[in-house]
């Protein structure tokens, strides 16, 4: 046990000096130039190309650079080049507020996806079975844009209300209860939609599982020895259907970085995604190196809960 | 079975819960009603969030848009479009100018001079008035005091690069200047010099050489002599001065009096290298400021720029809050290093203070900025109480909100302003946009380098056409590269005839002729070539269709290519690697030309990539730099004008147009002296800014009728 959390603690901190060379070579090789030192704009002068290009270490080799950002960032002090405010302070902000988005998300995923699909599951083939099929493949098919637009432009229209942003805008001195409620409210519309799709496979999934595991054998034992057939799909098949979700529960932590930038950006929601994605727009490099990283981080240790958790549950994993 | 239950219910109570939340969100209606403060609050939507609220430091447009509100300039601009006094009362424009006395030069009547002689003699031509050169007279009269600088010695030194050893040093320069004349003018007058030779002999300036007062201990030195007399001893030189009263009483938000040192230091701000400010070309040809006494401050320019005073629009730093005292005291309270320290570190870039209409209160990353009133604004504060900048980054989002009325302005659409035009809530506006889009031809290479052939290409393109399908009717026909609100824009010049017969005439007398396959050819070489533009702006795609098909009409062969922006401009344009592309421009109100036309702007990287080369252009551009005067500024915009849309470097297709869209509840509102309030519809100036009072915008509770609208 001790020896796989080393071994595998070794091997991450290998793939992830990796992920930062080819992440930091292919930012720096994209074209495009950062907004400060855009060439197309007027105003700026070759010197001061110049001058910003020397402040932000862009003339040096890239080598160079690249140990200049890691020396910065291991240090804390790596600063956005749009705003000069710290990127550690600005992604921590950020991501508290992806948060509350992300564990909602996930919630509903998670809590809707497996009664829609153990139901599909035990009454497979059945008109029931067959709508949910529809319908996820409709989810799965339908962008999450238009998607959105088309609930934004409903909701607004029939029901009068604000969808927009972290609160109502100017909502200001209501009593507590109202301003949680408003929170809850406004987080309802982009998690439900960042929800959607994850439902929709995530259901598929556990349907697959489900009959899988009904076809086994001591399926057909425990039916056989005259078991009540709630307590065969709940007790014997859910319980063995489930081990591969197990891992997935892990691989969704990096979701909390990538999963949002388009919901954010329509529901000017001030999370981690939008601003990874303004990044991009500006080429502020050291918030688009930042992220990329952490995500990386992120990626590598969800892979490692999930390896955790596999082992804890399924009593035939021996390490 | 508890496992199926728990199943069930919970995603049942985790719905509800979200859905319940329903019932406590406010409707827009209660919003409002309940709520009398939004009516004094304006919330202009934006797509993006400023970057730092500091005049000097940023030029993006939402940054800007937020610190028009919160600083304040020297002047701005009226409904004119002409220049009009903020912090400063008012201003005057006059020159001091030099040359050196050139003893080898002899005077028509005089001879060979000292300079008391030659001062005396100037002196005396101004008083007689006997000049016969109306030109002469001109400038002589404008003269207001004559005095001579005796000779003086100095030495400077220069970095030299050896390119033998590839080392760097610096090379002594001693500079024994001789005696110079000092005029100080009551106005500008760029032909000074010109007029003052036909008083002092033919070649009395061009005949001064500078080098010959030069010297150097060092070998490098000597050799690099020529190339520094021009700038250490030029024979004769123009300082424009701009000297502002300030209005006195006028305060930053934090009740300090904005004075003559707040502009300097400004000014010192931009040009400090620390602060890496994208503003400082701008102040380049500015050789000193002066501070005259506590209300006047002096400029004083190396050379005759005009351009130069619209950059005192720019808003004034407060100088005892961002002084290297104040810095140190902020570095040292954050524990920073005091070295690296500098104004872009500062906390005053998240929350800023000037002297505009708005002060400033609070600022939400990607959320909000919100500004107060201020109530001590020497115009009289503004009618609205607050004006909030809301970051919604998705424009049909921000259209939903508008309807919905938590936003008052958003950046509208030409076809969401068609949807809004009927509809009795709502005003809209439009106007000529400041931008122009072109094709643009690199005369560098055949048949391009043919007048005949460019406007032949233009005439085969019919612009009323892409106006009316691709832009929907939001858009107008240009002739040239002025602004078309402006005085400068020549109203003469007739856009070319959409006329595809007049064009394969053109190109018959270029000696392109048509063969049988259709094509056009000449010595048996086709006509081909790529027109190119960036991909990810849908309109110029369509233009780039519509051009490829318009030229195979007349049996050109034309391909197209669309390249990712970065790699279209920086292999493409700036390495002058193409054939023709299409292009826009964002012109500002100043008619200074010199980089997009000069000849001396056609190296790589430069922005005049089409290789456009005429010397009438080449010193028009600089008359019109170097001209303070607006009537002679518009006459030789005109004629540059007219060059160009004769040469036809670009077919000019088309300025776009801006739109807005308001409430119609909000309207002027106008306060007279005995008290009485008047109302008035919100209307846009001649040259299309509808938000130019948008400090005595105010927002009604009910629509008001004016008896003006038919």
């Amino acid at each position: 046990m001790v020896s796989f959390i080393g071994r595998s603690f070794v091997q991450k901190i290998i793939t992830l000096f990796f992920v930062s060379i080819v992440s930091f070579l292919i930012i720096h090789l994209a074209p495009g130039k950062p907004s400060q030192v855009d060439p197309m704009n007027p105003k700026f002068t070759p010197e001061m190309v110049e001058r910003f290009s020397k402040e932000f270490h862009l003339d040096k080799p890239l080598y160079v650079q690249y140990v200049y950002f890691y020396q910065d960032l291991f240090t804390g002090k790596t600063a956005s080049w749009k705003d000069n405010q710290s990127v550690l302070k600005k992604i921590w902000e950020r991501f508290l507020n992806s948060l509350p988005l992300f564990i909602v998300g996930t919630l509903i995923t998670w809590t809707l996806s497996f009664p829609v699909g153990i139901r599909s599951a035990i009454f497979r083939e059945g008109v029931y079975d067959r709508t949910a099929t529809f319908l996820s493949y409709l989810l799965i098919s339908i962008p999450g844009f238009f998607f959105a637009y088309v609930l934004i432009i409903f909701v607004v229209t029939r029901f009068h209300v604000p969808v927009i942003g972290m609160e109502t805008f100017g909502i200001g001195d209501a009593s507590l209860p109202y301003i949680l409620m408003d929170r809850i409210w406004h987080m309802l519309l982009p998690s439900v939609l960042g929800a959607t799709g994850g439902i929709a496979v995530l259901s598929r999934y556990v349907r697959s599982q489900m009959l899988e595991v009904e076809g086994q054998d001591y399926i057909r034992t425990a039916r056989a020895k005259g078991l009540p057939p709630e307590q065969v799909h709940y007790k014997h098949a859910l319980r063995n259907a489930l081990l591969p979700f197990v891992t997935m529960f892990g691989l969704i932590l990096p979701g909390l970085i990538g999963g949002s930038v388009i919901i954010e950006s329509i529901f000017s929601w001030p999370g981690m995604g939008r601003m990874a994605y303004e990044a991009i727009l500006a080429r502020d490099y050291p918030v688009i190196l930042t992220v990329n990283f952490v995500s990386a981080v992120l990626v590598l240790a969800g892979t490692f809960i999930s390896d955790l958790l596999y082992l804890i549950v399924d009593p035939r994993i021996r390490l | 079975m508890t496992i199926r239950r728990v199943l069930i219910f919970a995603p049942i109570l985790l719905i509800v819960v979200l859905l319940q939340s329903y019932f406590w969100v406010p409707t827009y209606e209660q919003q409002t009603r309940g709520n009398p403060a939004r009516l004094a609050e304006y919330i202009a939507g934006s797509i993006g969030d400023a970057s730092l609220l500091n005049p000097i430091l940023t030029a993006d447009s939402a940054s800007s848009n937020i610190q028009d509100f919160v600083f304040e300039g020297l002047i701005d601009r009226d409904e004119q479009l002409r220049f009009r006094g903020r912090l400063a009362k008012s201003w005057e424009v006059f020159e001091e100018a030099f040359f050196y006395v050139n003893p080898s030069a002899s005077i028509p009547g005089l001879g060979k001079a000292d300079p008391q002689t030659l001062a005396a003699f100037v002196k005396d031509a101004q008083k007689k008035n006997h000049a016969t050169d109306p030109g002469l007279k001109n400038s002589l009269k404008r003269i207001t005091e004559i005095s001579v600088l005796p000779p003086s010695t100095f030495s400077v030194t220069r970095p030299f690069k050896d390119p033998n050893t590839d080392t760097q040093e610096t090379i002594e320069i001693r500079v024994a200047a001789p005696a110079r004349i000092k005029l100080v003018l009551n106005g500008v007058d760029p032909d000074l010099f010109q007029n003052l030779s036909h008083l002092l002999g033919k070649n009395y300036f061009e005949s001064f050489h500078g080098k010959d007062y030069l010297s150097s201990p060092s070998q490098h030195g000597k050799e690099k002599l020529p190339a520094y007399a021009e700038e250490l001893l030029p024979a004769t030189e123009h300082n424009p001065i701009l000297l502002f009263h300030l209005r006195p009483g006028v305060r930053f938000h934090d009740g300090h009096t904005v004075e003559a040192d707040d502009v300097k230091f400004t000014y010192e701000a931009i040009m400090n290298p620390k602060n890496l400010s994208p503003r400082i070309s701008d102040y380049e040809p500015v050789k000193t400021v002066q501070v005259v006494d506590p209300l006047t401050v002096k400029i004083v320019y190396k050379r005759l720029y005009s351009p130069a005073i619209g950059t005192w629009g720019m808003g004034i730093l407060p100088q005892h809050l961002l002084n290297s005292k104040a810095l140190e005291k902020e570095a040292l309270g954050l524990g920073k290093d005091l070295k690296t320290f500098s104004m872009r570190q500062s906390t005053f870039n998240r929350r800023p203070i000037g002297s505009g209409p708005f002060k400033f209160r609070e600022w939400k990353s990607d959320q909000y900025i919100t500004l107060d009133r201020f109530d001590d604004y020497w115009e009289g504060p503004p009618n609205y109480q607050r004006y909030v900048f809301r970051i919604i980054p998705d424009l049909l989002t921000q259209e939903m909100e508008f309807y919905a009325g938590t936003i008052d302005s958003y950046g509208v659409q030409p076809h969401q302003v068609k949807r809004l035009e009927k509809d009795p809530k709502f005003q809209s506006f439009a106007g000529t946009a400041f931008g122009y889009t072109y094709i643009g031809y690199n005369m560098r290479r055949k048949p391009f380098d043919d007048p005949r052939v460019r406007r032949a290409l233009g005439m085969a393109i019919d612009v009323d056409k892409i106006i009316q399908y691709v832009l929907y009717g939001q858009g107008e026909q240009i002739t040239g590269p002025f602004v078309k609100q402006t005085d400068y824009y020549n109203h003469h010049i007739q856009p070319l005839p959409y006329d595809p017969k007049g064009a394969l005439k053109l190109l018959a007398a270029a000696g392109w002729q048509r063969n049988k396959d259709g094509w056009l050819e000449k010595n048996g070489r086709r006509f081909k070539f790529t027109l190119i533009t960036n991909s990810g702006n849908d309109l110029r795609k369509a233009i780039l269709a519509i051009a490829q098909n318009a030229w195979k009409q007349i049996g050109i062969d034309v391909r197209t290519d669309l390249l990712e922006w970065s790699v279209f401009i920086q292999e493409r344009v700036n390495k002058a690697d193409f054939d023709a592309l299409i292009l826009g421009w964002q012109m500002g109100i100043e008619p200074d030309l010199y980089q997009i036309w000069h000849s001396s702007q056609t190296h790589p990287y430069q922005l005049n990539f089409v290789n456009f080369k005429n010397q009438e252009a080449d010193d028009l551009i600089i008359k019109i730099r170097q001209e303070y005067t607006h009537d002679r500024q518009v006459e030789y915009s005109h004629r540059l004008h007219e060059i160009i849309a004769k040469e036809q470097p670009y077919t000019f297709l088309y300025v776009g147009k801006w739109t807005a869209v308001l409430d119609k509840r909000i309207v002027i509102k106008d306060v007279d002296d005995a008290g009485n309030i008047r109302y008035e519809k919100i209307k846009p100036t001649q040259t299309g800014n509808y938000a130019f009072y948008f400090n005595k915008w105010i927002k009604l509770p009910k629509a008001p009728n004016f008896m003006d609208e038919g």
